[in-house]
């Protein structure tokens, strides 16, 4: 009998070759272990991926993991992770994203859904069972709304159908965005799944859970987060620019001559028309901006920045329309922009015929090639890693991608501790899974000159990111915590009834990065992976604030060094068997 | 005949808050007026630096202080090495009001030489003949970094105020009031720059602002009142909602800091995640 509240103590495991699901239970020291989210969603890709496996293999597991607090009224906490083996880098991916799905998926009564083998034709997932769809070839919103009536859905758009690596996963306006766990969806011929239910967790101390959620969202209103209430992420875009950290022409500057057109501070007053939040969110990050004719998109620094400045594109209305195009048809837009901008370059050196910077029609023209693979958009769904192998003539030396997954706009010559974060993430280049650009931008360290403590630091705020994202609550509600894993504990303790205190969740974060790392060790990492394109090693920055800023190879190695250590692994990044004991996989 | 002169600038400023090689002195940083003023006088200007402080392009002869935690003897000596000629004339970074003729006057003694001023030796305003690198090794083995053991054992002609054009030359700056009051002196006019970026920039309406130079909370005040709708300051420290970059390089939070004439001061949302 659970003694335990906060999770139903099993996952559904649904076998798409053979139509049938089974509950399978999962022990108490295992949720308590690695939580839910990307902790539990990484467990069970151990568990249930074999080993080598190809990701667009019928074998392959596509894991959707719930959380504890998904369900509760905490701000924020309707979240899941989607986690696979990625096809883009061959190791971890695991993304986030949130609302209905969330709360409609742990109603199933599980707290994961496992999707192993392949429909055997296009097929939907509803109510346990699989039925052939005509929605193939339709976008991912079209499928939602289609499916709509049936629960809450999450779908693939063309881009997934197509096997593109970076394709999305949508639900909700909301995406899984990075790492193509959509190709993984789409191999599985698999076009939505979607979810329903009535099954509740119970809370171990409701009132204790009601006082904290009242406090937190009262600290949700405050000056923390008001950017991301008042103005969006897009916010950060000319800050940036000035401080020459905005990658810009696929990483040829930290400066872009049109950032003032594509500002938040210049196109909310005008563009701005509506904003929208994720399911149990106070805070509502979504900031709706017009564009065209009478068309509106939701804007985010990434998508601006991925499509606009890194593609050499000032325009905001052709930028605001790809991003769109890129929700339609399920492209992740930071690998879009960013393949697309490593093309351009390519065809600015003749190695390739293309667009170039600054062409807008080229741009979108190609986003449609990339999700049905023509022409060079074929190539161009492979990402920009496996194209350079492709393309050669040293291309691969600025390929914006490290382990394969293109990097989001946080220039690394202009935030060095976010340039060891990048080179030793477990997904690739990413953002969300290491906060190191908050040392960045912080007296603490000096963005210009990474140094082997700020790369001690930097573990630090992977170990947060990894609670966040495991619990899950959004990091745009970080600011507000004066203690993370106090805190955390509190809502543990309230929510599941465990006795969990701040140390643990200090241990369990860093158990969940250590287990996302064993995964890419079994799956072939070796130390080599852990590092940046030999442009942001040998390559100053032209010019603005950051001018000259490079990172010499040995300065880089010091900081891997430093952060290896820092985790107690070996210098160069393996795992000791003590951690693989304490893992117990 | 031919001089050199050493510019020693590995000092920690730590009184100061930011590098005083760095300051902004009339259009340029400190450490590029003071080398300017002395190639008017000298053939070679040697600056010994830390390995930490990233300097301008300078009309000089870099080197690193090879032992910087020994202080200015170890830096002193460095320097010495590194000059071309037999008579050096060596000063720290943070003598804005440094003039040639002083620098004529003292080097015009031809030996080892300082000035005396209101009772005190002024080691880092003084003439030091290149031949006593040896004996600069000497005192830092024996443990006796004080300069003016290195005068002393030179036999230095002690140079009154009085024999000396433009005493102000050998005024150094070590707090933020001291090179806030010389900058107020030198350019009473003398202006700063803060730029605004994301919610302030849209709640104030404002892009850029000129302002008197000051402390950063000076400053900050200054902003703050006129444009009362921003949260710049909490409890006499910078608000933590935002972030402040000084001219666009290192992010700062000490409102003692001083900003001079021609820096910008950068203002941001501190939530810069996305
Ligand atoms: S802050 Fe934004 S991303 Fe986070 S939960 Fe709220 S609406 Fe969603």
């Amino acid at each position: 009998m659970k003694t335990f509240a906060g999770f139903h103590g099993r996952y559904w495991r649904f076998d798409l070759g053979t139509g049938t699901g089974a509950y399978i239970p999962l022990d108490e020291a295992v949720l308590r272990r690695f939580l839910g989210g990307v902790g539990l969603g990484a467990w069970l890709l151990h568990r249930e991926s074999p080993a080598g496996v190809d990701p667009l293999a019928p074998e392959a597991a596509l894991v959707f993991a719930f959380s504890p607090l998904v369900g509760t009224p905490l701000t924020t906490s309707a979240k899941f992770a989607v986690v696979a083996k990625s096809p883009l880098t061959g190791m971890i991916s695991d993304s986030l994203s949130s609302s209905h799905f969330a709360i409609h998926g742990k109603r199933m009564g599980v707290d994961a859904i496992v999707l192993v083998g392949a429909c055997a034709q296009p097929s939907v997932l509803v109510d346990g069972a699989l039925r052939p769809t005509d929605l193939w070839g339709r976008s991912s919103e079209e499928a939602c709304a289609a499916l709509a009536p049936y629960g809450t859905v999450a779908a693939i758009g063309v881009a997934g159908e197509h096997l593109v690596r970076y394709a999305t996963i949508s639900n909700d306006g909301r995406h899984a965005g990075r790492g193509g766990l959509g190709a993984v969806m789409g191999a599985k011929k698999l076009k939505a799944i979607v979810v329903r239910g009535e099954v509740r967790t119970e809370l171990s101390d409701a009132p204790a859970v009601l006082a904290i959620a009242k406090d937190l969202s009262k600290r949700s209103f405050g000056p923390a987060t008001a950017k991301y209430r008042e103005l969006g992420t897009v916010g950060n875009l000319l800050a940036f620019n000035r401080l020459a950290a905005l990658p810009t022409r696929n990483f040829q500057s930290g400066t872009f001559d049109q950032a003032a057109a594509l500002s938040a501070e210049q196109l909310a007053p005008t563009r701005a028309k509506a904003k929208r939040s994720c399911a149990s969110c106070t805070i509502g990050c979504e900031h709706i901006y017009a564009f065209g004719d009478a068309k509106s998109v939701r804007v985010e620094y990434e998508n601006v920045f991925a499509l606009g400045p890194l593609c050499g594109i000032g325009d905001p209305d052709a930028v605001l329309a790809a991003s769109k195009r890129c929700d339609d048809l399920g492209l992740d837009t930071i690998s879009a922009g960013g393949t697309i901008a490593f093309a351009m370059e390519c065809a600015e050196r003749g190695l390739i015929a293309g667009p170039r910077f600054g062409d807008a029609a080229g741009l979108m023209a190609l986003l449609e090639d990339i999700a049905h693979r023509r022409g060079l958009g074929a190539l161009l769904a492979e990402g920009s890693r496996r194209a350079a192998e492709a393309i050669g003539s040293g291309s691969i030396d600025f390929a914006p991608q490290v382990k394969g997954m293109e990097l989001p706009g946080y220039e690394p010559r202009a935030l060095q501790t976010m340039a060891l974060g990048f080179a030793v993430g477990t997904r690739g280049a990413d953002h969300n899974r290491s906060g190191a650009y908050e040392l960045d931008f912080s007296d603490t360290v000096d963005r210009l000159k990474g140094s082997p403590e700020a790369a001690r630091l930097a573990a630090g705020t992977e170990d947060r990111a990894a609670l966040m994202d495991a619990l899950i609550l959004c990091k745009f509600l970080r600011g507000v915590f004066t203690d993370l894993y106090a805190e955390s504990a509190a809502m543990l303790r309230a929510v599941t009834g465990w006795d969990v205190t701040a140390a643990e969740l200090v241990a369990t974060s860093a158990r969940i990065v250590a287990l996302k790392k064993a995964f890419n060790i079994r799956e072939g990492w070796t130390p080599a992976s852990d590092t940046l394109p030999k442009r942001f090693l040998s390559e100053g920055l032209p010019d603005g604030a950051s001018k000259g800023a490079l990172i010499p190879r040995e300065r880089l190695q010091d900081m891997v060094r430093a952060y290896n250590r820092a985790r107690g692994w070996t210098d160069d990044g393996w795992l000791p068997d003590t951690v693989y004991e304490e893992l117990a996989l | 005949m031919a001089h050199s002169a050493i510019v020693l600038c590995g000092g920690l400023s730590s009184r100061m808050g930011r590098p005083k090689a760095l300051l902004p002195w009339r259009g340029r940083t400190l450490v590029e007026h003071v080398v300017a003023t002395l190639r008017t006088v000298v053939d070679d200007v040697v600056v010994v630096t830390s390995s930490e402080l990233d300097l301008p392009r300078l009309d000089a002869v870099v080197v690193r202080d090879r032992e910087p935690k020994l202080g200015p003897l170890s830096g002193l000596r460095d320097g010495l090495a590194a000059a071309s000629n037999d008579l050096a004339f060596a000063t720290a970074t943070d003598a804005p009001f440094l003039s040639a003729g002083f620098v004529r006057t003292m080097l015009g003694f031809g030996r080892a030489a300082a000035p005396v001023v209101e009772g005190f030796v002024q080691p880092l305003s003084a003439v030091y003949p290149r031949a006593l690198t040896t004996t600069a090794d000497a005192l830092i083995a024996a443990g006796r970094m004080r300069l003016l053991h290195l005068l002393e054992a030179a036999d230095f002609r002690s140079v009154a105020a009085d024999e000396l054009p433009e005493v102000e030359s050998t005024r150094n700056l070590n707090t933020p009031d001291e090179y806030l009051g010389a900058v107020r002196r030198d350019d009473p006019g003398a202006r700063a720059q803060v730029e605004l970026f994301g919610l302030m920039r849209t709640t104030s309406g404002a892009a850029t602002i000129d302002v008197d130079a000051g402390t950063l909370g000076e400053i900050l005040d200054r902003v703050q009142s006129d444009f009362p709708m921003l949260r710049l300051r909490a409890a006499g420290e910078v608000a933590k909602n935002i972030l402040v970059s000084l001219n666009g390089q290192a992010f700062v939070r000490d409102a003692s800091l001083p900003v001079g004439a021609g820096d910008c001061i950068l203002l941001m949302d501190a939530a810069v995640g996305g």
